[in-house]
């Protein structure tokens, strides 16, 4: 190597040196008073989200409403559901016995049936209680005051059937519950011939409830689903919006020599607050819409406990953290995703 | 203070290249003018300054900085060292005077309270302190580009660039931002301004720097005027042109032609 090139070697050392030293001050500044410039951050987004007020205010708007919507897609979804549930609940098959069967017999019977897995529940009614069943349904009638005497009461006793309630946790297959009835030794005995158990008759109307809580369960999901991604790009594009008419402040601080974070951060701020502010307004306005809505849907047989129980006990205040939290959540990464496109430009 | 050895840019798609082996040394304390027409070159040098794009070949160092080594993540570091206007402000909308001023030394992390004592000095230098608290879209260009200066130089920057500083400004107002670099360049800033205005260059009699299709054609150390069709400066080695029956006494550069005046040679760092 000649005297020249060591020379310029030597040169070339000393100036990588020196610009990395000088790199490294630039990067310490960059890490000063991160508390500062948090405040300062949060400083004009604030400052940010009242200067555009008109912005903000639609950005607003537009993610409260499709919050609300949001809201009420998975309380739709949850009232269906529940109310299809309690229907099947209101199901029972009914196997009618032949007249005077003594208790121990229908004590038999009810063990035999309860041990199948799929029976939640059984009732039985002797000829006794279903004479009294008779009479208070029929209380108040003309021709009850006929059948009062002894006489009648052994007659209708004679021909008063013991029935047997069964409550099944899957009304979908009732074959184990068929299987006993029909083939069981004791059953075939006692069961009135005459008279054919529900399950047949019901099974039409079992089936289309069935099918209303299916597609009310899944369908519920789904719709929420669909609408929670609509709402995350409803509220996406408006924010892009919003950014995308500021596109050059963006341009203009990074020239400067603003770092990312504190060019980004008021953005996130002001997006935070739209998301805080369309949350509580979106919670408000849900609640007082659902209060004024369940009683008319109680009143169609719609069963809006299961929302009523969370509406109005102290679980309020999640709901009200779900809607703020979603909001923010949303409008946070709404905006980090809009200003990246800008901000990553060179 | 600036210095560019052999920097080249083309971008893609374009024949020619932007910047074609452009050579140049500032020293400190030095005020330049940069002067050609539209598409000479000036606005990508500037951008090889700011860093705003990187030359395909050749070595630029700022300030003692050579900017092969400045990666993405020291970009923002890097600019604050620098004081940049614009040609058309670039001043942040929806913030007071005040605050583009402010924010060019928040972005520094300094604190709020020597915040508050340089701000209303800046502004002060630019004659602005009774509009601090106005928006940018109140004021006059004029005094936007006051604002802008104000920002740039805030932080006391070594070098300032301005890239067309008086291009949408009225004859009145280009000589008071005129004066108010040549200010700046008192407190002993380096600065380069590109411009197309010739009056401003002639009257004040700095260094001129003419660039035409990418390439530096003069460079009038002192007293420059405003001269666009300056010969180029022949940068190759001399040779002699070999003329059938007899020998030329003088050697003429390799892009010129006989007959052509010849532009002063200058030693090109």
């Amino acid at each position: 190597m000649s005297e020249q090139e060591m020379k310029q070697a030597g040169k070339e050392k000393k100036l990588k040196k020196v610009t990395k030293k000088s790199l490294r001050a630039m990067q310490r500044t960059k890490q000063h008073h991160p508390i500062r410039n948090q405040a300062r951050i949060a400083k004009y987004g604030a400052k940010g989200f009242g200067r555009n007020i008109w912005l903000s205010t639609a950005a607003t708007v537009v993610m409260a409403i499709t919050l609300i919507i949001l809201f009420v897609t998975v309380v739709a979804s949850v009232i269906l559901t529940s109310t299809a549930e309690m229907m099947k609940d209101k199901i029972d098959i009914t196997i009618y016995l032949k007249p005077g069967l003594s208790e121990k017999v229908l004590s038999d019977l009810k063990t035999t049936i309860s041990n199948d897995s799929n029976v939640k529940s059984v009732e039985i009614s002797n000829s006794e209680e279903e004479y009294a069943k008779f009479l208070a349904e029929n209380e108040g009638s003309d021709e009850i005051i006929n059948i009062l005497d002894d006489e009648m009461k052994a007659l209708m006793l004679s021909k008063m059937q013991g029935t047997m309630r069964i409550k099944v946790y899957n009304v979908d297959d009732l074959s184990s519950i068929k299987k006993i009835v029909e083939e069981d030794e004791e059953f075939k005995f006692y069961v009135d011939k005459e008279k054919a158990p529900t399950y047949d008759v019901n099974q039409a109307e079992i089936a289309t409830i069935t099918s209303w809580a299916r597609i009310a369960r899944t369908g519920g999901i789904i719709l929420a689903a669909v609408f929670l991604v609509i709402s995350i790009l409803i509220i996406f594009s408006t924010i892009r919006m919003a950014i995308f008419s500021r596109r050059e402040e963006i341009y203009m601080m990074k020239l400067v020599g603003a770092e990312k974070s504190f060019i980004r951060g008021p953005f996130l701020i002001e997006a935070e607050i739209c998301g805080l502010i369309a949350g509580v307004v979106a919670a408000t306005v849900s609640y007082l819409g659902f209060e004024f809505m369940a009683p008319k849907l109680a009143n169609y047989g719609i069963d809006v406990k299961v929302i009523t129980d969370i509406l109005e006990s102290n679980k309020l205040i999640l709901v009200y953290l779900a809607f703020i939290g979603l909001g923010i959540i949303i409008g946070r990464l709404s905006a980090r995703l809009a200003v990246s496109k800008y901000l990553n430009k060179s | 203070m600036i210095l560019l050895d052999s920097v080249t840019k083309k971008y893609p798609g374009d024949n020619s290249p932007a910047l074609d082996s452009v050579s140049l040394h500032i020293e400190p304390n030095e005020f330049v003018f940069l002067v050609g027409k539209s598409g000479a070159g000036k606005s990508t040098l500037m951008k090889m300054i700011t860093k705003e794009e990187n030359p395909d070949s050749g070595k630029i160092i700022i300030g003692g900085i050579d900017l092969d080594y400045v990666k993405k993540r020291h970009i923002p570091g890097y600019r604050r060292r620098l004081g940049v206007v614009f040609q058309d402000f670039k001043l942040l909308p929806r913030r007071t005077v005040y605050e583009n001023v402010a924010f060019a030394l928040e972005i520094a992390g300094m604190s709020g309270k020597e915040i508050r004592r340089t701000v209303p000095k800046v502004l002060e230098l630019v004659d602005l302190l009774d509009q601090a608290k106005k928006f940018p879209h109140q004021l006059s260009g004029g005094q936007q580009q006051r604002v802008a200066i104000a920002r740039s130089v805030a932080r006391q920057p070594k070098i300032l660039i301005a890239d067309e500083p008086t291009a949408n400004l009225d004859k009145l107002t280009t000589q008071e931002i005129i004066q108010l670099l040549k200010k700046i360049n008192d407190f002993g800033t380096t600065i380069l301004v590109t411009t197309h205005n010739e009056n401003i260059v002639n009257n004040l009699q700095k260094r001129v720097i003419t660039m035409k299709d990418g390439k530096i054609v003069n460079d009038q150390k002192n007293n420059g005027i405003y001269n666009l069709d300056a010969t180029p400066i022949p940068k190759a080695p001399a040779r002699a042109v070999q003329m059938p029956g007899h020998a030329l006494k003088k050697p003429v550069a390799n892009n010129q032609t006989m007959g052509q005046v010849k532009a002063p040679r200058r030693k090109v760092i």
